[in-house]
């Protein structure tokens, strides 16, 4: 008889503590934001886009101005390629890319939003989706970023982040070293810091700063803002049937043509 | 009025934000294309009417081939278009041309003379007309 009740007890107690548990988690699902979304989950574009005049109220962030702080020993070879590029473009055969390849841009070129991008909060994790190439880039929140000389690398790097009030901050290094904004060189030492904030509901902006001790003389720093797309479903992006080639005589970039110049055969 | 964007670095004066925003947009440009549009003649554009040949639409560009008649002689043109998202977000549709459609385009030329150009403005046989989405440009004719 004593047995029963105690049991009776031991069994009402553990019912108890699941309904508190059960009752947490409905109201964590339910309020969505208590884990996960802050606000940037959904579809964006670009702001503002290339053919649009920005509204004076939303003034986009300031351009950089001039050419990247890279250290003397650098520039002139960078100046040199910025110049080839704009000579090839002249004569109808831009420079053959990684891009017109088809690899994808990586980082922090992808946060250029070139397509719709989709940022997705889950509890731990910041998930950002770039259309063009199927890009995807993972933030690991509050977690202690690895040794550079650790970090694996890649398009999208390694990266951890938190946040500071309303702003998510980002840290990312291990970006492989072909992988480069506007053709700007970097060692296995560079590090991209973000600073990501909700201006409106519909605005975010995303503050880009590089540190690459070997060839920047000082922080690299710019800035992009996003606004929401709603409704917008993200397609997919496989770049299955590029016809630009590269013309074996003189570098630049070809169209090949059906029926007409073949072209080498595609990789 | 509020200051959305750059909030953190203070308000930027009206004069400084226009310079800025056409700064912006020249660097803007730099990441809307899978690659420059150089290769093909703007300021020359043409106006070709033929049948569809194929419809190749696909990532990272949508090609239509085109056979037009001139002077009794049939020529064979490679019209690049956009992406597929780009062309879907201005209104087409994968499945809209079919080999064997009449259809009119604009295109700025290749640049080395080789029969094919950029898509400017694609006219169906039902009068229907499309663009190419924003960074390939708006046609100069009509």
């Amino acid at each position: 008889m004593r047995y029963s009740t105690r049991r009776a007890k031991a069994l009402a107690r553990a019912l108890g503590a699941l309904a508190i548990v059960t009752s947490s988690l409905v109201a964590l699902a339910a309020s969505g934001s208590a884990a996960g979304d802050r606000g940037l989950t959904g579809t964006w574009n670009r702001y503002p886009q290339l053919d649009e005049t920005p509204d004076p109220k939303l003034p986009p962030p300031p351009p950089p101005v001039g050419p990247p702080p890279l250290k003397a020993q650098y520039l002139p070879a960078w100046e040199a390629q910025q110049k080839a590029a704009k000579e090839a473009d002249a004569r109808g055969q831009p420079l053959y890319t990684d891009y017109v390849k088809c690899l994808p841009d990586g980082m922090p070129a992808m946060m250029l939003a070139m397509f719709p991008m989709e940022v997705l909060q889950t509890p731990g994790q910041v998930t950002i989706v770039q259309e063009a190439y199927n890009q995807v880039r993972r933030v690991y929140l509050n977690e202690k970023q690895i040794p550079v000389e650790d970090a694996e690398p890649g398009y999208w790097g390694h990266s951890v982040g938190h946040w500071q009030g309303d702003t998510l901050l980002i840290d990312t290094v291990g970006i492989k070293e072909k992988v480069r904004f506007r053709g700007v060189p970097h060692s296995d030492q560079m590090r991209i810091h973000e600073r990501i904030r909700l201006l409106t509901p519909d605005f975010f902006e995303d503050r880009i700063t590089v540190e690459d001790p070997v060839y920047l003389t000082q922080p690299w720093s710019f800035a992009w803002a996003y606004r929401r797309l709603p409704h917008y479903k993200m397609l997919e992006y496989v770049c299955d049937s590029n016809r630009e080639y590269k013309d074996p005589e003189t570098g630049g970039t070809r169209l090949r043509l059906e029926n007409h110049d073949p072209g080498p055969q595609r990789p | 009025m509020r200051q959305f964007i750059g909030a953190t670095s203070g308000p930027i004066r009206r004069g400084r934000w226009s310079v800025g925003a056409a700064l912006g947009l020249l660097w803007a440009g730099v990441g809307f294309a899978h690659h420059s549009f150089a290769m093909y003649d703007s300021d020359h554009q043409v106006k070709v009417a033929g049948t569809v040949k194929g419809f190749d639409w696909n990532n990272p560009h949508v090609y239509i081939e085109l056979a037009s008649s001139e002077q009794g002689e049939t020529k064979g043109y490679t019209v690049e278009c956009a992406s597929p998202g780009i062309l879907n977000r201005v209104g087409w549709k994968f499945n809209m041309i079919k080999p064997g459609d009449k259809i009119t385009v604009i295109i700025a030329p290749l640049k080395t003379g080789e029969p094919g150009g950029l898509l400017k403005q694609l006219t169906l046989a039902d009068g229907r007309v499309f663009f190419n989405g924003g960074p390939a440009g708006k046609p100069n004719i009509q």
